[in-house]
């Protein structure tokens, strides 16, 4: 029977994969680390691209002036070793790293610091995360070695921001020679790592920035240890299974969630979990749609939803299930919030929706005044987000609620996201802090997108403003609680899971690490050795 | 008819078909489950006591979710072949009866031809947004073409033989001409061809729905399903194969029978098989 099994897997396996292109079949090339994904991006200007994909790569070829170490929450030094603010919170000063060179061999400066931050914050740069760097005021080099980073209103979060791929210090001339083709036909970064190539949609390669010593202290090693580095894109997750089986490559963090219990146990390959690894999911509502603008209606539908048979079923365990907003090991969660975050309960979802007046109708949907409890649910198709929503519908119907879905290719997937033609829509999303994962999803004026909720509230956008200037962390914390607990009671989404973060290596790579930071499993790759 | 029945394996192929057009029609009644019901517990659970195809990745028994996407396949089959037949037979008749329209129709239908069924799915998906709806038209539109060529070929033999010029002299007008005599002459060579195409378009609606065009959740459709199991091919194989098989063996079905149709309705076959 099983050999049938295996014989049937095989003939449709032959039917329905796609034939792999010549570069999957070759053997991971001596010292040179092959780290796969499933995924490359447009193109790998840091103030440019806001894909996970593109900071993989930025992250070894590029260094930004602060780092994060592994608990997610503290930073450390990266190109600047130290740094004050000022009493009123509106002026930074950072000290800089002198032996720092880029992969041309020129020294990196603070005039390099000012220019890579003004071109980012520059409105004709078009960054789509210009926010990050604060409401800049002025930007200025004090020395070669001191930059002062000065801003109009306090911004208590820009150490933290600076750590991300986004404000990696770039290079003038190269981004000036380059012009619209920077990050597209080269990068030249002060990061562990030089561009040496990039072939879209199948690979990047690297080689070793001589004389790179200047890693962040959060590694064991401040210089890389491997030669060579080639990210190749897998884009079927099963696929990299094999791969890294046989040794095509040597890490990944895009395994999928079934193999992992089965990889646990196999010789020769490692796992490395990160547990403050903040990657969530959620159903968001359209507050103002018709049905889901009844907050009764969307508490009961958070009460209907088992959050913990989804993580089992959809992410076989490589995800937990959400019982709050936020991740409980961000900066500034509020546990509060989470004591008061409804349970799964099916059975008082109905009781709810019965006292509310949302009675039954003859095809098992409810209605109250004429209006049906149904609406559509928008998402980007994927294996993930469409399992996931197949059964939060079949969740929802159980307690007489209509949830039609309709997923979409990603390529036009963020176009629709942006219409106010669905009631929900199911997302997924990165963040390092309470105060950044609320502010980009819950000030009035970020409606439409990514507001999607179109979440217009006076309060939130008080305390989210808060939180953002204040100098004293404890009002920080409260203003942020404060949301987290108006969310809560306003049920403004179905937070589904935690997905967890577990990279995988093969049976050359040694010392991978899962980090996390932004989503990304391989961080710099500076302990990374390879056995010969 | 009896010629058909004579022919063994033309006769299972048949039954093969009438039984899969039965369970689809049945499917509300003899399935055990609601297709949407779910118990994530039971998900990717193998064949065995309970659940004798076993369970999908959402938990939902994979007997009940067959018979429910045999009946969507077979539904997008039937109204694909059906629409896009008469509009193409229509357009065939017409090209053969009308010398003058002969050319613009026949170059226009070459036109079609040169598109991929997949070509237009993913457009009227890109429009209407995918779901049956855009499989079905796009379906429609590609037998079109066929099945005009066909219409054409078998009326423009018929348009020179004597009862033709016979029935005109009788008075007969162009409507009658078409409908009473070129029609029934015509429709062995369609019959058959529509059989044939039935098997195709099932295929080419397993495609796109396999492509994410076709059926959305929790609409059972078998090449939805086996999209779906594709991805626990290793770990769950069943929840990929027992679809794949179901579009096998229909398909299969309807070669056959076609096949079986043209030998036992030439009047030269011998009514054997090579």
């Amino acid at each position: 029977m099983k050999r049938l099994k295996l014989a049937a897997a095989l003939a449709v396996s032959a039917l329905l994969s796609t034939p792999p292109p010549p570069a999957r079949a070759q053997m991971a090339p001596p010292g040179t680390l092959v780290l796969l994904r499933t995924i490359d991006a447009d193109n790998y200007d840091p103030a440019r691209s806001t894909a996970r994909s593109a900071g993989e790569a930025l992250t070894f070829l590029g260094d930004t002036l602060t780092s994060l170490d592994w608990d997610m929450k503290t930073v450390r030094p990266g190109l600047a070793t130290s740094w004050t603010v000022s009493p009123d919170g509106k002026l930074y000063t950072f000290k800089l790293r002198e032996d720092v060179t880029f992969c041309d061999g020129r020294r990196m400066t603070a005039d390099d610091v000012v220019y890579t931050i003004k071109r980012f914050v520059d409105p004709a740069t078009r960054s789509p995360v210009r926010w990050r760097a604060g409401p800049v005021k002025d930007v200025r080099a004090i020395d070669p070695a001191t930059v002062e980073y000065e801003l109009t209103d306090p911004y208590n979060e820009l150490p933290l921001q600076l750590s991300l791929f986004f404000l990696s210090i770039v290079d003038k001339t190269s981004v000036e020679t380059l012009g619209a083709n920077f990050g597209i036909q080269g990068f030249n970064g002060t990061g562990p790592f030089c561009w040496v190539s990039w072939t879209p949609r199948q690979e990047m390669v690297m080689r070793r920035h001589e004389g790179y010593t200047w890693g962040p202290p959060i590694f064991n090693n401040p210089a890389p240890q491997v030669d060579r580095v080639i990210w190749r894109v897998i884009p079927d997750a099963n696929t990299i299974l094999a791969a890294i089986q046989s040794g095509q490559g040597d890490a990944t963090q895009y395994m999928p969630p079934i193999a992992l219990p089965s990889l646990r146990n196999t010789p020769g390959v490692t796992l490395s979990n990160q547990p403050n690894y903040f990657w969530d999911y959620f159903v968001g509502f359209k507050v103002d749609k018709p049905a889901v603008n009844d907050p009764v209606l969307r508490r009961a539908m958070v009460m209907a939803v088992n959050r913990e048979a989804i993580a089992k079923a959809v992410w076989f365990g490589a995800a937990t299930p959400s019982d709050s907003y936020l991740n409980p090991a961000v900066l500034d969660f509020d546990p509060k919030s989470r004591a008061e975050f409804p349970a799964f309960d099916p059975a008082a979802a109905r009781k709810l929706l019965d006292e509310a007046g949302w009675t039954p109708g003859p095809d098992g949907i409810r209605a109250k005044a004429g209006e049906r409890a149904s609406f559509t649910l928008y998402g980007i198709a994927d294996t993930l987000n469409n399992r996931a929503v197949e059964a939060i519908q079949a969740d929802l119907k159980r307690i007489g609620v209509e949830m039609r879905v309709q997923m979409w290719d990603a390529t036009v997937a963020w176009g629709k996201l942006a219409t106010q033609e669905f009631g929900a829509f199911i997302m997924s999303y990165p963040y390092v802090s309470a105060s950044e994962a609320l502010n980009l999803y819950f000030p009035s004026t970020s409606a439409p997108t990514p507001n999607r909720m179109n979440w217009k509230n006076d309060q939130t956008d008080a305390w989210l403003k808060q939180a953002r200037m204040a100098t004293d962390p404890a009002v920080k914390q409260e203003a942020l609680a404060s949301v987290q607990r108006q969310l809560t009671e306003a049920s403004v989404w179905i937070p589904l899971v935690r997905e967890q973060l577990w990279v995988v290596s093969g049976r050359r790579a040694h010392g991978v690490r899962a980090h996390g930071i932004y989503g990304m499993g391989i961080y710099k790759g500076l302990d990374i050795t390879l056995t010969p | 008819m009896k010629r058909l029945l004579r022919d063994p394996i033309g006769t299972a192929a048949a039954l093969v078909l009438l039984a899969a057009v039965a369970l689809a029609l049945l499917a509300p009644f003899i399935a055990p489950t609601d297709p949407a019901d779910n118990d994530l517990s039971l998900a990717m659970q193998p064949p065995g006591a309970g659940l004798p195809l076993g369970a999908d990745d959402q938990g939902r028994d994979l007997v009940t979710r067959v018979l429910f996407g045999l009946r969507l396949t077979l539904l997008v089959g039937a109204v694909s072949v059906g629409a896009g037949g008469a509009i193409g037979v229509a357009l065939g008749l017409v090209a053969a009866f009308q010398r003058r329209l002969d050319a613009p129709v026949m170059r226009s239908m070459d036109v079609l031809l040169s598109f991929p069924a997949i070509l237009f799915g993913l457009a009227l998906a890109g429009i209407l947004g995918p779901g049956v709806p855009a499989v079905t038209v796009a379906l429609s539109i590609a037998t079109v073409p066929l099945m005009a060529r066909i219409a054409r070929a078998a009326a423009g033999v018929e348009m020179g033989r004597d009862y033709i010029e016979a029935a005109r002299a009788t008075g007969a007008g162009n409507a009658r001409l078409i409908l009473r005599h070129l029609l029934p002459n015509c429709a062995t060579a369609l019959l058959v061809f529509a059989t044939l195409r039935f098997g195709q378009v099932i295929l080419l609606g397993a495609a796109l729905s396999f492509l994410g065009l076709g059926a959305q959740a929790p609409a059972a459709e078998l090449g939805a399903m086996a999209s779906q199991g594709r991805n626990f091919l290793f770990f769950a194989p069943h929840i990929a194969v027992i679809p794949c098989a179901v579009i096998v063996v229909v398909v299969l079905a309807c070669n056959v029978l076609g096949d079986s149709l043209r030998d036992a309705l030439d009047p030269q076959s011998t009514g054997r098989r090579p």
